[in-house]
């Protein structure tokens, strides 16, 4: 049980700090030019969808499991 | 160390780039990063491989002579057609038109050096002979027995073979992947200066819609045998429906690759009618955007139609309908592309060379082999037809009446570019008819056994016989008629052999076609083009001057002369 | 601007962007760059067909997780994972930093950068490791477990991968392979690593989430 404690309190607040700094990356980014500049913000703003995700999990609304 | 701009002008990394011609045996002939060569060396093992796959097929036909079976036991059959098809599918066609054809072709079509990626481009060839040795092997531990769609549970019996088999397949399909993503970029980025999309030649076109369908939809078939080679090793349950897997999965995964791959031979086919009807009718094609803009249609409507193979798995209705209302769509390109060709030869003044007599057989073959399509994508018509040899007659001749057509009319027509001489025209001609009676022979009586029932796959069809007195009568037929095929492979091949010392002295630009590949010697020095051309119009206007700048023709004295640049040709990029 | 000089395939629009590269290498880059995200893709449909068989697979199964011997099978653990998870999304924001600090001509931050990168890959590879040894189901057990260790064992073996591209990146930059304006090979890698994140958010969402 504290085990998990300090997994999702670990997932939470690097989710956080991750995925601010993805979504702050991506702003700096949003005016490069070039096929490169573009895939590395699409690629940078599912990452960042995957940070909310995993916050999500951390705090326990999604992969909620019936067990 | 260096991470400081580089602000003078590095000219040693530019003569870095400067390639001298390839010196020795292997470096040419061998493992050679020239486009041309690897062209012909896929034309050759492909011709190779299509003659032993054919020979598997004429034992097919053999069998079937008799209603109980002429020459071998049924497990013997199953193996035969089922190499018959994987091989012809996966080691013929796709090597053989995007592979042999595309590659020679396409780069001198651009106006380009080599394709983008030489060293890739060289991988992808020296991939065939290992993934047919792997396919072949496969027969010393029992062969494959299910077909060539190998669909599980049947397929999960073959043990060593069926993993093989797997194993071929995604081998190839690696290949495939390769060959197609090399495609994409060399048409997306080394067309030459002026070369806008309209003003591609349409085989250009045909090749970029058939570098798509590979690039993307080979990745799914790697993944479906990768997931049945995984079950036939490691026993992985995805598809073993007593263990909660689905063999409906795996004709999903299949088709969603294999549909597509039918158009990977047919569409460099239609390439190529775009090019040998307008120089052979002397007039501009017609309805040049059209006939471009149909080839991406059935490219990207082609991932839409996949489980059209699937009616008689118990698809939900709800699905079936939309499969079929989009598998009659792609009747509406593809049907564009035939009108506009026929628009094309209206009015102009046709010669009759073996390209377009080939070509014009096309036409009338392919045609027919589409049209029978539309029946077969009616719901109800599929289920009943599907079992039986309609379907089989239906695909040999979109396939060996489109594809393979397509492919024969490329040869005689693009050789004295490869060569330096044309064919023989007599041989070429007898060539021709043989093929074309032999064609029709063969798959023609397959319709209406078809309609009456006659079952596909079959090793023996004693019950079917009893019911149709005809049946062997018809089959009988079919394999003299399929002999008429063997007898022109044997002239062709004989032609191009014989051709190479003795035919005509060709000339630039022995058809007065108007590509740029048509501007150049035959056969091209191993850097294509002196200096880039520069393009202005589209290459099909018959009346007017041809609408280049900067050819070989105009311009002698190009000042470096020897110091081409190649696309760099490294297997790794820093 | 070397003008004189002829391009690889006439074009001067391309080596007119990267005014301080030359036009070869320019136009080279360019090639493998189109190339490299022309694989990105036909990746990605790698990762679908996987993808598609296991939706297929649970959607048209009874009851999920299956059982079988007469017992249902374990859920995954999901606060592991989302650890894990940000392990690697972590990872990929180190090597965005890195990249960053190489444009910016700062080789000691790019170092530091990349190796956290390199660390962070590492350990997430160890967690899956520990994830594949707590799981509780096999690969040739269920369907289940065969989609779980396919689907992440294809990823695994990208970020293996993608370790050792890093590593040799590493080596590379610092033997002066890479300059200022000529560091395809970095932005190869970057977009690699950053692609082999985003198809961990689909996996993370199917197994764990759903």
């Amino acid at each position: 049980m504290n085990e998990v404690l300090i997994e999702r309190g670990a997932a939470l607040a690097g989710a956080i700090v991750v995925g601010v700094t993805a979504i702050f990356q991506l702003k700096n980014d949003w005016a490069a030019k070039g096929v490169d500049a573009l895939v590395t913000k699409i690629l940078l703003g599912l990452m960042a969808a995957g940070c909310v995700l995993a916050l999500l999990a951390a705090v326990n609304v999604l992969g909620a499991r019936a067990s | 160390m260096h991470a400081g701009p580089s602000t003078t002008h590095d000219t040693h990394a530019v003569h870095d780039h400067i390639h001298p011609a390839p010196e020795g045996f292997i470096r040419k002939y061998v493992f050679s990063l020239d486009h041309k060569v690897i062209g012909l060396q896929y034309f050759f093992t492909g011709i190779f491989l299509l003659l032993i796959a054919g020979s598997f097929a004429e034992l097919v036909r053999l069998q079937l002579t008799k209603p109980e079976g002429a020459i071998m036991s049924h497990n013997a059959y199953n193996e035969m057609f089922t190499m018959h098809g994987t091989a012809m599918v996966w080691m013929v066609l796709i090597p053989l038109v995007t592979g042999a054809i595309g590659n020679f072709v396409m780069p001198l079509q651009i106006g380009a050096r080599d394709v983008a990626f030489p060293w890739l481009n060289m991988v992808s060839f020296w991939i065939l002979p290992v993934a047919a040795l792997i396919l072949f092997s496969s027969m010393l531990f029992g062969g494959p027995h299910a077909g060539w769609t190998e669909y599980p549970p049947i397929s999960l019996a073959d043990g060593t073979a069926g993993a093989l088999w797997c194993m071929a397949i995604f081998v190839i399909g690696i290949s495939s992947t390769m060959t197609g993503l090399n495609f994409m970029v060399t048409i997306m980025k080394m067309r030459a200066p002026g070369m806008t999309w309209t003003r591609m030649p349409l085989f250009t076109w045909a090749t970029f819609a058939t570098a798509l369908m590979n690039m993307v939809a080979t990745v799914a078939l790697s993944a479906a045998v990768g997931a049945l080679f995984l079950e036939h090793v490691f026993n992985v349950p995805f598809f073993d429906a007593s263990r909660g897997g689905s063999a409906v999965l795996f004709e999903h995964m299949f088709w969603f690759y294999s549909h597509p791959a039918v158009y990977i031979f047919i569409i460099p086919a239609f390439g190529v009618m775009s090019e040998v009807l307008p120089v052979f009718s002397r007039k501009p094609i017609f309805g040049y955007k059209m006939i471009a803009f149909s080839s991406m249609a059935i490219a990207i409507l082609a991932f839409t139609v996949w489980a059209h193979h699937m009616f008689p798995s118990g698809l939900a209705p709800w699905l079936q309908l939309p499969f079929m209302i989009l598998t009659y769509a792609i009747g509406i390109p593809t049907g564009i592309k035939v009108f506009s060709w026929m628009a094309t030869l209206w009015g102009g003044r046709i010669h009759f060379t073996t390209a377009m007599m080939y070509a014009l057989g096309f036409l009338i073959t392919f045609t027919f082999g589409g049209i029978t399509g539309v029946f077969l994508a009616s719901v109800p018509v599929d289920l009943h037809m599907h079992g039986t040899y309609f379907v089989v007659g239906h695909f040999h001749y979109v396939v060996a009446g489109g594809a393979v057509m397509g492919f024969l009319a490329a040869i005689p027509f693009w050789y004295p570019k490869a060569t330096g001489r044309l064919m023989s025209e007599k041989l070429g001609q007898l060539s021709f008819w043989l093929f074309f009676l032999g064609l029709n022979g063969t798959f023609l009586p397959m319709h209406w056994l078809g309609l009456e029932g006659m079952p596909r796959r079959y090793a023996s069809y004693i019950d079917f016989a009893k019911s149709n007195p005809d049946a062997q009568f018809w089959n009988q037929f079919e394999t003299v008629a399929s002999f008429l095929m063997v007898a022109s492979f044997a002239v062709l091949v004989f032609n191009i052999v014989w051709s190479i010392k003795h035919g005509k002295v060709a000339g630039i630009n022995p058809w007065g076609a108007r590509t740029l590949e048509w501007t150049i010697s035959s056969p091209p020095p191993y850097y294509n083009f002196k200096k880039i051309p520069y393009v202005y119009n589209r290459p099909y206007d018959f009346d007017q001057p041809l609408p280049y700048r900067n050819t070989d023709n105009e311009l002698d004295d190009y000042p470096q002369f020897g110091k081409v640049l190649m696309p760099t040709p490294t297997p790794a990029g820093v | 601007m070397a003008a004189a000089v002829q391009t690889l395939d006439g074009h001067e629009a391309v080596a007119a962007r990267y005014h301080d590269v030359d036009p070869v290498y320019a136009e080279t880059r360019d090639l493998r760059l189109t190339g490299f995200v022309l694989f990105l893709l036909s990746d990605c449909v790698l990762f679908a067909s996987f993808i598609f068989a296991y939706v297929y697979l649970r959607v048209s199964a009874p009851v999920w997780p299956p059982f079988i011997g007469g017992h249902q099978l374990p859920w995954f653990d999901t606060s592991f994972a989302a650890f894990n998870s940000i392990v690697l999304f972590g990872s990929g924001v180190t090597m965005h930093f890195a990249l960053e600090n190489w444009k910016h001509l700062n080789k000691r931050k790019f170092n530091l950068w990349l190796i956290a990168t390199i660390v962070l890959g590492i350990g997430f590879l160890l967690g899956q490791a520990h994830e594949y040894s707590v799981v509780g189901i096999s690969w040739s057990g269920s369907t289940m477990g065969a989609s779980f260790f396919t689907l992440t064992g294809m990823h695994g073996f990208h970020v293996f991968i993608g370790v050792c591209y890093l590593t040799i990146l590493a080596f590379q930059a610092n033997r002066g392979v890479y300059t200022g304006s000529k560091y395809f090979g970095l932005t190869a890698g970057t977009l690699y690593w950053h692609f082999v994140d985003v198809v961990w958010v689909a996996l993370f969402f199917l197994f764990y989430l759903w």
